[in-house]
């Protein structure tokens, strides 16, 4: 195996915020990894920043892809070294068809065989957006947007995908459903990021996790691992280490990485 | 001492007669700052005080608290005291087994607990805590559907205390007039470096003695204010927030939080400032962090002005005649930079720092004075009231820890142990005879440190007599010495020299976290967490090279052989460090005994 992303000691601000306080991390070829963390942890900085959507950033630091530097690159020429991005909040093309959705994800393909045969594959990992290819995008379900913007960045054929809270307001069926695709498309050789608040999902597909707290990695481990941390239980998992002594318990105990 | 011995409760009424409006503390609430005036303090303290007699608490009874530092902490306290009463201070972050321990061993009648969480610690317990007869909240955020016939409300009990107060007036009086200054007002559990902790008994005259002879040695006013971060159980905290404070009358500012310490400094920016050693560290710390990032001519210019402060800072704690040019030169350096940095730092008003309860390494002390902060070291343990010795503060002497308090009779004893005479020595540990025996013979209070005392009567510390090392060569070695030397270093952030019938020395460290990140991404070496850190061998490295920078300012049979890097960080609920950030070197050597043996393999 070979890291496909190297992450080397980035720092990125957004802003007049220190985001990223010395973030480093490799991702082998082949992998799901998750990187877990409160709100304002820097999770999605760090998928933005790969992607270089942030202006002038990371400030410190270096991104190596397939043995590619790519930092301070724009992000279409990062997108064409064969990574894609599902943002938080899917961003579908809302007065366009899920169709024209799909092949705006393939604009940097000219192949249009091949960019029929995916878009079939596509439709085979989610039947729904076949039923709805002349669709307007914003008429879809919340669900079927978000699978709608996985299929999207499919198109492009991408080494690695990056995913942003592919869970969020979505009903725990669904979630359930996405995350078996999210099997289904690493099985087919794609490597996965996926920053994510619902836990419990990420570490259940995930091969390995991080945790990301203030913006930099408090704990690194296998899903196994980490799903057996005694913090990562109670402040992540919702599980408390010890059974409250009234059967409630409003408190939380201070966290303290070890 | 002003007049005849007191009591703490006596004290109070009068310094709230005395300034019934000036302001006796600011507290944060939804982040404005509240004030509470002299007169509602002792308003506050009255209610509590009539409600814990209607309770039945007759004088010597243990009653105890756990929380954080907060007004009402303060009230429950000179209540319990004002009525004759002991009060016990429980550190808000013992876990419930140690709550458990301390309320059974002075078998408390009530326990005031701050909030759930610490509810929950009595909730472990409670079948085995017979002695209690009460348990009193004051913040019950989430415990609206919590009932329990032995819990009430701090808001109940001054509900209660008042209409007991009018009913019976001179209940409350009677008991302030007739409290003997020659009781116990408080049990101050020693957070113990080793073995369970021993409940040190000071009386109201210890205390009461102890805020008049800490002014006598650097004055205190009326205007000044303090921060309160410190646990309020531990002695370094109570006396400048309760016993200095009821004496003095000026005005005490309660953090909102442990993080927000650095925060609340700038708002508040004290005139006299206390801490352990730990806290100047980091502030030390963060201000060559911030300048080793600055533009190269902030930086030039910086560095130029320490210069100057530095020379400046070593004549005058050499106890030197400082030449004219250099203090003109200082002069400037202030002007130009540390007056700059004093405001960012929230100390521009401190007139006086005070660092106490563990040694602070001689680096950073001289730092401070060098940027124009009179950070002054003080001696003490709880046994003696807190403090001990004392540097005046236009007399810091480099090294030592100053003169003994007014009224203190220093002696070494044969082996070098520092003996101590004076009022504010204790009664002795509550129940527990053996330990008193041991620790008062004939009147002097036996420090267990080992240090001398010079011509002019400065005292130097050397060790805890217990601490130090023997090494197989028999050459006597003093830890702390080498200790506080590697603890200078910026990216050292704790250091256990090991070396007891040992060939030669070694250490285990715990890196700095925040400087040690930067220079991992100063020179792109890659970690993910802190762990990762500590097996760096770029780390180790930087660590390897202060060690020996350390080592040549050291004879051969004190130097650092080997040493190994401390694979997590450090945290008082894991028993690794007292709750003023002391490192326990028992647990150490227990805890990371396969580190130990590996270097000695």
């Amino acid at each position: 195996m070979s890291a496909l992303l190297e992450i080397r000691n980035v720092e990125t601000y957004y802003d007049l915020i220190y985001a990223l306080r010395g973030v480093s991390l490799t991702i082998e070829t082949g992998r799901i990894t998750t990187i877990l963390g409160n709100n304002g942890a820097g999770k999605s900085t760090i998928l933005k920043t790969v992607m270089g959507l942030i202006d002038d950033q990371p400030d410190k630091g270096e991104i190596h892809f397939a043995g590619q530097r790519i930092d301070g690159r724009d992000t279409e020429w990062i997108m064409r070294r064969g990574i894609s991005f599902v943002p938080e909040g899917r961003e579908v093309f809302e007065e366009l068809s899920v169709r024209e959705n799909l092949l705006l994800g393939a604009y940097t393909r000219r192949d249009r065989r091949a960019i029929q045969a995916d878009m079939e594959w596509i439709f085979g990992l989610f039947p729904v957006l076949k039923e709805r290819t002349h669709q307007w995008a914003g008429t879809l379900s919340g669900g079927e947007q978000q699978m709608l913007a996985i299929g999207r960045a499919l198109m492009s054929r991408p080494k690695m995908l990056l995913l942003d809270e592919p869970s969020l307001g979505l009903s725990p069926l669904l979630v359930k459903e996405i995350f078996a695709i999210i099997e289904t498309i690493n099985a087919k050789g794609v490597t996965i990021l996926l920053v994510e608040q619902n836990a419990r999902m990420a570490l259940s597909v995930a091969h390995e996790g991080l945790i990301l707290e203030n913006g930099r990695f408090v704990l690194q481990g296998s899903s196994a691992t980490l799903q057996a941390d005694k913090n990562v239980q109670e402040f992540y998992l919702g599980m408390h280490s010890e059974a409250a002594v009234k059967g409630y318990q409003r408190w939380k105990r201070k966290r303290a990485w070890r | 001492m002003k007049g005849p011995p007191t009591t703490t409760g006596r004290l109070l009424a009068e310094t709230a007669r005395a300034h019934p409006a000036r302001v006796a503390m600011r507290h944060k609430n939804h982040g404005l700052w509240q004030e509470i005036s002299w007169a509602a303090y002792h308003e506050a303290v009255r209610c509590l005080g009539a409600a814990l007699i209607d309770r039945g608490i007759q004088p010597g009874d243990r009653v105890a608290i756990i929380g954080d530092n907060s007004p009402e902490w303060v009230f429950i306290d000179m209540a319990v005291q004002s009525v004759g009463a002991v009060s016990v201070g429980i550190y808000a972050t013992n876990a419930w087994e140690q709550v458990q321990y301390i309320v059974l061993h002075c078998g408390a009648r009530l326990l005031f607990v701050e909030n759930e969480e610490q509810l929950d610690k009595w909730l472990h317990f409670r079948d085995a805590a017979a002695c209690l007869e009460g348990v009193v909240v004051w913040d019950t955020k989430g415990l609206r559907q919590f009932k329990d016939p032995m819990v009430s409300t701090l808001d109940e009990w001054r509900v209660a205390g008042r209409r007991c107060d009018k009913k019976a007036p001179d209940g409350f009086e009677q008991r302030l007039a007739t409290g003997d200054p020659a009781e116990v007002a408080v049990l101050i559990y020693t957070s113990g470096t080793t073995g369970p902790p021993k409940g040190a008994m000071l009386t109201h005259t210890n205390v009461t003695w102890m805020a008049e002879a800490v002014a006598r040695a650097n004055p205190i006013y009326r205007d000044d204010a303090v921060l309160s971060f410190l646990p309020l159980c531990h002695i370094f905290e109570r006396l400048f927030s309760v016993f200095i404070h009821i004496a003095h009358a000026y005005t005490v500012h309660f953090v909102e939080k442990a993080d927000t310490v650095t925060d609340n400094m700038r708002e508040v920016s004290p005139t006299i400032g206390y801490a352990v050693p730990r806290i100047w560290e980091k502030y030390y710390s963060a201000v060559k962090i911030r300048m080793a990032d600055a533009t190269w001519f902030k930086r030039t210019v910086f560095n130029v002005a320490i210069g100057v402060g530095a020379s400046w800072a070593t004549r005058r704690m050499a106890l030197e005649p400082v030449p004219v040019w250099l203090r003109a030169g200082y002069l400037l350096a202030y002007g130009a930079v540390f007056r700059k940095l004093k405001e960012r730092l929230g100390f521009e008003r401190m007139r006086v720092a005070y660092s106490g309860a563990a040694p602070i390494s001689g680096e950073v002390l001289h730092f401070f004075q060098s940027i124009g902060i009179n950070l002054i070291e003080g001696y003490g343990q709880t046994e003696g009231t807190g403090v001990t010795t004392l540097s005046r503060s236009d007399r810091v002497k480099f090294g030592s820890v100053g003169k003994a308090l007014e009224g203190t009779r220093l002696r070494i004893a044969a082996d070098g142990e520092i003996l101590v005479a004076s009022p504010g020595v204790f009664k002795g540990y509550f129940d527990n005879p053996a330990a008193t025996a041991d620790a008062l013979r004939e009147g002097w209070l036996h420090t267990g440190d080992v240090g001398r005392l010079d011509e002019d009567g400065f005292l130097t510390i050397t060790d805890r007599k217990k601490d130090i090392i023997i090494t197989a060569g028999g050459k006597n070695i003093t830890p702390q010495y080498i200790e506080n030397k590697l603890k200078a270093s910026i990216y050292i952030n704790d250091a256990v020299v090991i070396g007891d019938r040992r060939k030669f020395l070694s250490a285990l460290i715990a890196i700095d976290e925040d400087n040690v990140v930067k220079y991992a991404q100063d020179h792109k070496l890659q970690f993910a967490t802190y762990r990762d850190l500590t097996v760096h061998e770029g780390v180790r490295d930087l660590i390897s090279a202060e060690v020996a920078a350390v080592n040549t300012a050291l004879a051969r049979v004190e130097q650092i052989r080997k040493f190994r890097l401390i694979p997590k960080k450090l945290y008082e609920e894991d028993g690794e460090v007292t709750p003023t950030m002391k490192v326990k070197r028992k647990y150490i050597h227990q805890a990371f005994e396969d580190l130990i043996e590996e270097m000695y393999a």
